[in-house]
Formats: structure tokens, C-alpha cells, sequence
């Protein structure tokens, strides 16, 4: 098998995040934040361990800025509905997954909000920060009060520029959440230097981590409306959520083993090198970009950008047939339009949906090379 | 006021276990001796809360360097 998902979730986890989860199911006893006793003490360790971590990792001041949750998705309904009031204005951008785009689209749907959508020319090889940041001045209205936008996009290996991105929104005095779902562990990610008020990453993709817990990092001074309600561990006998983060987003048992698993997947990004890991995924990029190119009728999306992920499509062969085919002899590809419509309209996707490779660090020049020779073979037979 | 316990320590309750732990932590880089402890709800008033034990004597200290890293102590409780 030949693994190319990295988008969807990173495989194989590393050694030292399965021995994490496995040890913690088979050690840890208690209930984070609840008991005093001291296996519950210990998981508490745990958890405040990892929160340390991703403090680190991610710019933030103190591990109360780390906010636990099910997954990247649910920080960024947690940030967008836990901003916005009636009669706001949110911008996002046209490269966005639905875990932007649902929830903003709904409340607009609900009469809460309006939004619009800038552009960020990802299509276009002639795009700079500066033809993003203006993009975006056009469309501030007075009611604006909330930018939020990928960082690295899930089809393409297009970034957004955050720091200037987050730097326009400190001036406007709009709030800014950033979607690292497909940038943290690839790039580097910091709140401080990104002047955002949330940062929503997974655990399972960049950072090795097992499926189930994310992270909202959230800057000190940014307070949000709780999504859900119920048991914090602290104040009970108040009828409502404690004031302070992390307790404040945080309700019901933790799923500590995958934050076990994650904080071990933290350890190992403290010895990775950004620089390094980039020129890996460009050199896989350029390898398989530049054979299939040479195969009759593939395009591939904003062929001008090299990085972490290229999709491409072929004349006259459906997406799902081609990544059908290819599952066939042993390649792990996601076809379709992978829950981006926005992104797949403005890169110019057609109905059939495109194949999608995602690398990781595991992947190799000759593993693109043996995909695109199949790619090939199998398109050469229709 | 903080509550003085048998052993001669104090408690300060600070909330959650996240930020009673962050306590901890700023009072031993400042040299002293903390732990975590559950506070006692009755001392708190609104329930469940940890709290930070650390020597009595040190009280003065402990409170301004929890102030200085921006977290906020109650009123103690006993454990």
C-alpha cells in the first residue's frame, strides 16, 4: 500500500503516538479536571502536559489559551458561532473547506449574518499577498466582525498569507480565525505572529496524532460564547459555564487517550525542521507534477503552486473511476470535491471531481514516480 | 485570607485544574513548594474548585507572583 491521504488523516501514526493512546488506556484511571485522587491527578498531568505543548507549538502564552476539542471542525464552529452576533458581516475566503463554509453559510441562512467571499486568485499564477489583502479591503463593511480563512488549502498547495492577513484584521478591529487544518505540522503556525484570535487545528493530520481530539487555540484577551453546556469540573453549583478558558469550552469527559496520543505527536513537531519538511513535499510535488503532466489530457490544479498537496483531473475519466483504479494497485487517494465546493469552483474543477494526492513525510520520489506511471497506464486504457 | 492547614501550608483556590496548575507551576519557579489540591466546596461557594497549597509563610510572595502571571487566587479552603 502506498498511502497519499495525508489531507484526509496522516498514516502511519508514529511508534511513540500508538504506545501513547495504548498506554494511557491501559494506565490511566481517572477523569481529568474532576477528582483529586491520584490517578486522576495524573491524567490532569496529561492533559496540562499537552496543553503546554501546543501552547509552544502554536504561539500561545499559557496552556489555558489551548482549548480542547473533538477536531478541528468542532473549534471552528466553536469560533464562528461563539463570535458573531445578528447583524454581523464575516468574510471568508474561496478556498474554503466546509468546516468554514457550512457554518457561515447556515447562520446567513438564519438571518444572523451576511458574508462574503474574497478572492485568492489561487487559479491565478500572477497572485501576491498584496492582490489577497486588497481583495479583502474591498469587501470590509462597517459591520464587518469576523475574517475567517484557511491557511493551507485542502486541494491545492496554495497558503494563504496569514501574518498580513491577520495584520489588516488587527487594524479594522475584526476578529480573525484561522483554519490550520492542513498547515499545522507542515508550516510554521503562531497566533502571536499571526495576530489571530483563534487558531483551529486537528490532531490527526499534521501533528500524528490519532483521530478524535483538536485543538482551538484561543488568544487570552478573545472571549466566545460557549457552543454546548454541561459539567467543567469547576464552579458547579453555578448554572452557568466558567468564565475562564480552557474550562469554559471544554465540557464532559476528554478523550484522554487520544490526547495521550497527541501530545506525543507534539513532542516529535518540537524536533522537526518546517524548512525541511516543505522541501521534501515540493520535491514529491515536482516529481509526480511533472510526469503526469506529460500524460494526455490530465490538468492539475493551480499547476503553479508546489507543496503538500496536488490534485488533478483527466478528460473524459470521472475522479471516483480514476482513484477506483488506482486503489486497485495498492495507491490511497480521495477523489470527488472533498467537502471544498468553494475551493473546487474557483480552481475550476469540473463535475467530475478531481483525484487528490497529499504527502507526508513516509512518502518517497519513487512512490510518485510508480503512481504516475499507474495513473498512466490506467487513463491509457479508456 | 488564606486558610492555614495542620501542616503549616496554605491554600489559595484558584478554579479549574488548568490554571491550578499553571499556579503551581509559577510558585515553584519562584522557589515554593506547591501542589495541587482539591479545594473545599463550602470554601468556595460556587462548588467545585482546585486549589494551590504551598507554606503559610509565603504568602505575600505566592499571591504576587500569581498576580504577576495573571492568574487570579480566591479565598482558600481547607482540603
Amino acid at each position: 500500500m502506498i498511502y497519499f491521504d495525508h489531507a484526509a488523516t496522516s498514516f502511519p501514526k508514529p511508534p511513540e503516538v500508538v504506545s501513547g493512546v495504548c498506554n494511557c488506556l491501559q494506565t490511566c484511571a481517572g477523569n481529568a479536571g474532576r477528582g483529586a485522587y491520584q490517578s486522576s491527578m495524573q491524567a490532569s498531568e496529561l492533559l496540562y502536559d499537552c496543553r503546554v505543548l501546543a501552547a509552544q507549538a502554536f504561539g500561545a502564552d499559557t496552556p489555558e489559551e489551548v482549548v480542547f476539542t473533538a477536531g478541528a471542525t468542532a473549534a471552528i464552529n466553536q469560533a464562528i458561532r461563539g463570535s458573531v452576533q445578528k447583524g454581523d458581516h464575516v468574510l471568508i475566503s474561496d478556498l474554503e473547506h466546509n468546516a468554514v463554509f457550512r457554518p457561515v453559510w447556515k447562520l446567513a441562512k438564519e438571518g444572523i449574518i451576511s458574508y462574503t467571499v474574497f478572492p485568492t486568485f489561487a487559479a491565478n499564477p500572477g497572485a501576491t499577498a498584496e492582490s489577497v489583502l486588497e481583495g479583502i479591503r474591498r469587501r470590509i463593511r462597517p459591520n464587518t466582525k469576523l475574517l475567517v480563512c484557511t491557511h493551507a488549502s485542502n486541494i491545492c498547495s496554495a497558503v494563504l498569507p496569514a501574518k498580513e492577513i491577520g495584520a489588516l484584521c488587527r487594524r479594522h478591529r475584526i476578529r480573525f480565525v484561522l483554519d490550520a487544518a492542513q498547515s499545522a505540522g507542515h508550516l510554521p503556525v503562531d497566533l502571536k505572529e499571526f495576530s489571530a484570535n483563534a487558531v483551529c487545528v486537528p490532531g490527526h493530520k499534521g501533528l500524528g496524532g490519532p483521530q478524535g481530539v483538536g485543538l482551538l487555540i484561543l488568544e487570552k484577551n478573545t472571549v466566545l460564547e460557549p457552543l454546548l453546556q454541561g459539567g467543567s469540573g469547576v464552579g458547579s453549583l453555578s448554572p452557568q459555564m466558567p468564565a475562564d478558558p480552557p474550562e469554559r469550552y471544554e465540557v464532559g469527559t476528554l478523550p484522554l487517550p487520544a490526547i495521550a496520543g497527541l501530545r506525543e505527536g507534539l513532542k516529535l513537531l518540537g524536533g522537526r525542521s518546517f524548512a525541511k519538511i516543505r522541501l521534501h513535499e515540493r520535491l514529491l510535488w515536482e516529481s509526480l507534477a511533472g510526469e503526469l503532466k506529460t500524460i494526455p489530457g490530465v490538468q492539475i490544479a493551480a499547476p503553479h503552486i508546489s507543496g503538500s498537496v496536488l490534485s488533478f483531473w483527466a478528460e473524459d475519466a470521472g475522479s471516483e473511476a480514476i482513484a477506483a483504479a488506482l486503489d486497485e494497485r495498492g495507491f490511497c487517494v480521495r477523489a470527488g470535491f472533498h467537502c471544498a465546493a468553494l475551493a473546487h469552483r474557483t480552481l475550476g474543477t469540473p463535475k467530475g471531481g478531481a483525484v487528490r494526492v497529499s504527502f507526508g513525510a513516509e512518502n518517497t520520489m519513487e512512490q510518485t514516480h510508480l503512481f504516475a506511471t499507474a495513473v498512466r497506464e490506467i487513463l491509457s486504457r479508456r | 485570607m488564606p486558610i492555614q492547614t495542620s501542616g503549616g501550608m496554605c491554600l489559595l483556590s484558584i478554579g479549574a485544574v488548568t490554571p491550578a496548575m499553571r499556579a503551581r507551576e509559577v510558585l515553584l519557579r519562584g522557589g515554593i513548594p506547591a501542589t495541587v489540591v482539591r479545594n473545599d466546596p463550602a470554601a468556595t461557594g460556587s462548588g467545585c474548585a482546585y486549589a494551590v497549597s504551598y507554606p503559610c509563610g509565603q504568602e505575600r510572595l505566592a499571591r504576587r507572583l500569581l498576580r504577576g502571571a495573571g492568574i487570579r487566587a480566591r479565598g482558600g479552603g481547607r482540603v
